[in-house]
């Protein structure tokens, strides 16, 4: 397993990589696009990336939860979570060089 | 939403064309698979982290059947919301 992890700064220099622009504003794009997915996840409850997969909100219903340090009994609120699907072409490209 | 959607709202929103943000766009969720097709870790701030977990074969039953089936050993990327995500859609 590889330790390398891709981060925010690897993902700006592959984009300033094919632009003509500066770093500065390839950053503040990535930002933009970042806070763009945030928002489509959040009003449309999904995000669909052909190739890849989708971002799903969906909500949980309020229950009851326990802390197991002190057995303290609370109540979770309702939220909502976030999950990926994984597109089928995307798992068996991840499978393929077995 | 779909990915050409959010190319056509990314373009408006930062005045650029349709072109170059289809490029950024791309590049973005391209990273994202290639990293995870190497088996690499992602960590998006804001966002959240892509990881793949490795699952061993193991030989399995068809529960209706009872018949014997071989579950090959795979790869299945996982991502878990940021903090500042899952803040942001349940505000």
């Amino acid at each position: 397993m590889s330790e390398k992890t891709l981060t925010k700064a690897d993902v700006i220099d592959m984009i300033y990589d094919k632009t003509t622009r500066n770093r500065s504003e390839v950053k503040k794009l990535v930002e933009s696009l970042l806070q763009l997915t945030k928002e489509a996840i959040k009003r449309d409850n999904l995000l669909l990336v052909s190739g890849l997969g989708k971002f799903e909100a969906y909500s949980k219903k309020a229950r009851k939860g326990r802390n197991p340090q002190t057995e303290e009994s609370i109540m979770l609120p309702p939220r909502k979570v976030v999950v990926f699907r994984l597109s089928r072409k995307f798992r068996s490209e991840v499978n393929e060089d077995e | 939403m779909n990915k050409s959607e959010l190319i056509k709202a990314f373009s408006e929103k930062n005045a650029i064309s349709t072109d170059e943000a289809t490029i950024i766009v791309n590049t973005f969720f391209d990273s994202i698979r290639n990293a995870l097709l190497t088996n690499q870790r992602v960590e998006l701030r804001g966002l959240g982290s892509f990881k793949v977990k490795e699952y061993k074969g193991y030989t399995g039953r068809n529960p209706k059947t009872g018949e014997t089936v071989s579950v090959q050993p795979k790869r299945l990327p996982f991502f878990r919301a940021g903090k500042e995500l899952k803040d942001f859609i349940n505000s």
